[in-house]
């Protein structure tokens, strides 16, 4: 007799997804179910992609965004991005720059050479007359560079260009024109990125989370605990609570203006937050002198805004730019107008002096490992089910929900890049090699040696 | 007037892609496109599922003898025509309302796996299936795939509720019939790890080309399947989201499902508005009394660029495409898949 062959499950097993099961369905978890899905960031937003100063004249420079490998050159000044995995056979531009004039960059494997305006391929150096030369190319990136940072619009492959939207659509709100809305009497207007005459400085780094677990630090009222025994608070005597507990029925209010940023702003030191400063059962009590106010908000696509910190007519913004889903580069800028070169200078030095190396290092060192520290419960998905989230926690439930709403794509996993893959050979050589996994391409330096 | 003669048909995929065939006297346009190999959408082949739907823009074409189509007479007026049941009267020119890639996703057989059984509504079942090891196709939100009901012959049709991101997984909303076949096998015998023979993907309704133009859904009770799969589709979609605006209507409030399935997709989607109706009372709040077509439309007039997708009863597909016409959406932009309860 002919036995039918039996029908069997597929197997199900798969590389780089999400979690798809969640233990618990409650309903409040599957409204921001786009959040939990947004390993790998969210895609078709500005990102920070380097400081102004990384990227002289006709550098090039390799990084990865979003899963997204990205080559950037500049070329009489104007920074052009495109992707940086040719197409012939996946080989990243950047790592061996080869640019024969001012508006191409070509594989330097094959020869693939790519218009750097659009991306198309114009010629391939040992084949001009290829049928396929004018027929195809690679992704190109929207760039802007404002205050000394260049923002790349990182896209996929087939999002409209005509649809993409300004730069200031992804960065905080301004002040003084929000001010009505967003009263903050105890400070002066924060400055912004866009003001004229704003000076940004910063720094930039790779953190071992995902970049969820990053940017939820920023804005989470009660983390501020890990900040108690930081050097500057003490050494300015500051007042920084034990932790912010929300005390109204809005203590968050949504930013979702039709053209502008979609993001929330915390109401902070005002009636709506009730500032803790004493917990008898464990004998604590905070008893500095020097009030330190500021406020929190976030935006899309992950911008934290500090005003008033860490002094007056100082903002700090923050970025948390997925690399992959276990890396991000964590962006600490901090702004100010300067309308002259004296006042530049002044906040040159007081930078270098002060704030680099005790609040962007020093107080933020600090969030880097406390991040760290939450990664590996949430690294195989099972934190977003188990976490046990208390009234504080309005902070990022809020952000997730918003997150889920207003995105504009959710980034997949990386499609053959670096750190994809976490178990490669080429991976574990170079973590040998005490190269850590990150942020920039890995240059060939020596083209006669390696 | 059939004629006795040969004549020559083009067909015009939305796409530009352009074939031209001979079609013998007698013979349907549908089986000569087969016979020539073009990607053609079809499944009943007796005039009366309309997945070969096209419009006849050059020439004459007439219902073969012995033939009925269950096309409207305004839309034979307004040329539309099914190729199965068609001839061709003179050379002509059809034009198809589809791309030449969309034929590419030819149905296949095999099985799929019970994952899920729930009652979601009064008449309403939730179906989640698994694509088994046999079995694999890929396929437009909008389209349908065919069940074998265990321990009969029969075989019934059901739009596909999830996405084909969600492959190997597939999600049916299943309306429960009194004496139905399938209505009995799933209340009676319906069990996680079955498997079920399979079929599909057909259908000529589905997700048009992404645009910027409006889009406006009418869905009459687990007519909302193929809209849950399209919103998702256009969710994900790269680029600027059009308004969408589904009506969604169910006959009473026991009957209505999927309430917190449409919340979310309403809370992730800005631009989506979403207007639930019962035909009879009591309706909860936020739930209007009246039929799902009539929601639309009723805060102000429609972007003559909309584009429309009804799935429901027969009645209902009717009396849309009559609002939509008389609210100036242009037929070519109203895609309808009726359905008959069986």
């Amino acid at each position: 007799m002919n036995e039918a062959t039996p029908v069997r499950r597929r197997s199900t097993v798969r590389i780089n997804t999400t979690s798809d099961q969640r233990i618990n369905d409650s309903k409040t978890q599957s409204q921001y179910q786009p959040y939990k899905d947004a390993a790998w960031g969210f895609i078709n937003h500005w990102y920070p992609a380097l400081f102004s100063e990384e990227l002289p004249e006709d550098k090039v420079e390799g990084i990865q965004i979003a899963g997204i490998p990205i080559v950037l050159r500049r070329v009489d000044g104007k920074v052009f991005a495109l992707k940086d995995q040719c197409l012939h056979r996946g080989v990243r531009l950047s790592a061996k720059p080869m640019c024969f004039n001012k508006s191409t960059i070509t594989c330097w494997y094959h020869g693939f050479t790519f218009d750097l305006d659009d991306g198309k391929l114009s010629t391939i150096v040992a084949n001009p007359d290829d049928p396929l030369v004018g027929t195809t190319g690679i992704t190109s990136y929207p760039v802007e560079e404002v205050a000394g940072m260049i923002f790349v619009f990182v896209r996929e492959d087939d999002f409209p260009l005509e649809d993409v939207p300004p730069l200031s659509s992804d960065l905080p709100i301004r002040f003084p024109e929000n001010s009505e809305k967003f009263p903050h009497p105890l400070w002066p207007a924060a400055p912004s990125l866009m003001d004229e005459g704003a000076v940004a400085l910063g720094m930039h780094r790779t953190g071992q989370s995902n970049w969820r677990i990053a940017c939820e630090n920023g804005f989470d009222n009660a983390h501020i605990l890990v900040h108690m025994d930081n050097t500057i608070v003490h050494a300015l005597n500051w007042v920084l609570p034990l932790g912010i507990l929300p005390n109204h029925e809005e203590p968050i209010t949504l930013i979702e203006d039709e053209d502008g940023p979609k993001g929330m702003m915390q109401w902070l030191f005002t009636d709506r937050w009730k500032p803790v400063l004493e917990n008898e059962a464990l004998g604590l009590k905070i008893d500095a002198l020097n009030g330190r106010f500021y406020r929190t908000s976030v935006v899309m696509p992950g911008v934290l805004m500090v005003e008033n910190w860490p002094e007056e007519h100082i903002v700090q913004y923050e970025w948390y730019v997925p690399i992959t889903d276990d890396m991000y580069e964590y962006w600490e800028v901090m702004v100010k107008v300067c309308p002259t070169d004296k006042e530049k200078a002044a906040f040159k030095h007081r930078f270098d002096r002060v704030f680099l190396p005790m609040c962007l290092r020093g107080f933020n060192d600090c969030d880097l490992y406390a991040r760290e520290a939450m990664e590996e419960f949430y690294a195989d998905g099972t934190g977003w089910d188990a976490e046990q989230l208390v009234s504080t926690d309005i902070s990022p439930i809020t952000w997730r929900k918003l997150a889920s709403r207003w995105n504009r794509g959710i980034a997949k996993p990386g499609k053959g890049v670096p750190n994809a893959t976490k178990t490669s050979s080429i991976r574990l050589r170079r973590l040998a090699e005490g190269k850590a996994p990150g942020y920039f391409v890995q240059k060939i330096e020596d083209v006669n040696s390696y | 007037m059939t004629g006795t003669a040969q004549h020559r048909v083009t067909l015009a995929f939305s796409d530009g892609v352009e074939h031209e065939m001979a079609v013998d006297p007698g013979g349907s346009v549908l089986e000569a496109g087969l016979a020539a190999g073009l990607p053609l959408l079809h499944q009943c082949r007796s005039g009366s599922c309309s997945s070969c739907l096209a419009t006849l823009v050059e020439g004459e074409a007439a219902t073969l003898p012995g033939c009925s189509s269950s096309l409207l007479a305004s839309e034979r007026a307004a040329g539309q025509r099914l190729l199965c049941v068609t001839g061709a009267s003179s050379d002509c020119r059809f034009a198809l309302p589809y791309d030449s890639k969309v034929g590419e996703n030819r149905a296949v057989e095999g099985h799929a796996f019970v994952n899920a059984v729930e009652r979601v509504a009064a008449d309403v079942m939730r179906l989640e299936l698994e694509l088994a090891e046999d079995c694999w196709f890929e396929f437009r939100p909008g389209q349908f795939i065919q069940i074998k009901v265990p321990g009969t012959d029969q075989t019934r049709s059901y739009s596909i509720a999830s996405t084909p991101a969600e492959l190997p997984k597939i999600e049916l909303l299943i309306r429960l019939l009194p004496g139905g076949v399938m209505s009995e096998w799933l209340l009676g015998q319906a069990a996680v790890d079955t498997a079920l023979e399979i079929s599909g993907p057909y259908g000529a309704f589905f997700l048009q080309e992404a645009s910027k133009a409006p889009v406006v859904m009418i869905a009459g009770g687990t007519g909302l399947a193929p809209m849950m799969a399209m919103i998702d589709v256009i969710r994900a979609r790269p680029g600027r989201k059009p308004p969408i605006h589904l009506s969604f209507g169910c006959q009473s409030a026991e009957g209505l499902f999927h309430g917190e399935a449409i919340a979310l997709r309403s809370m992730w989607l800005p631009s989506l508005t979403v207007t639930t109706s019962v035909d009879r009372g009591p309706a909860p709040d936020g739930v209007r009394i009246g039929n799902p077509v009539e929601a639309v439309g009723a805060d102000g007039p429609l972007d003559p660029e909309t584009v429309a997708y009804l799935c429901g009863p027969p009645g209902m597909i009717e009396a849309a495409r009559r609002h939509l016409q008389a609210l100036g959406v242009a037929p070519g932009n109203i895609h309808a898949e009726q359905f008959v309860a069986s």
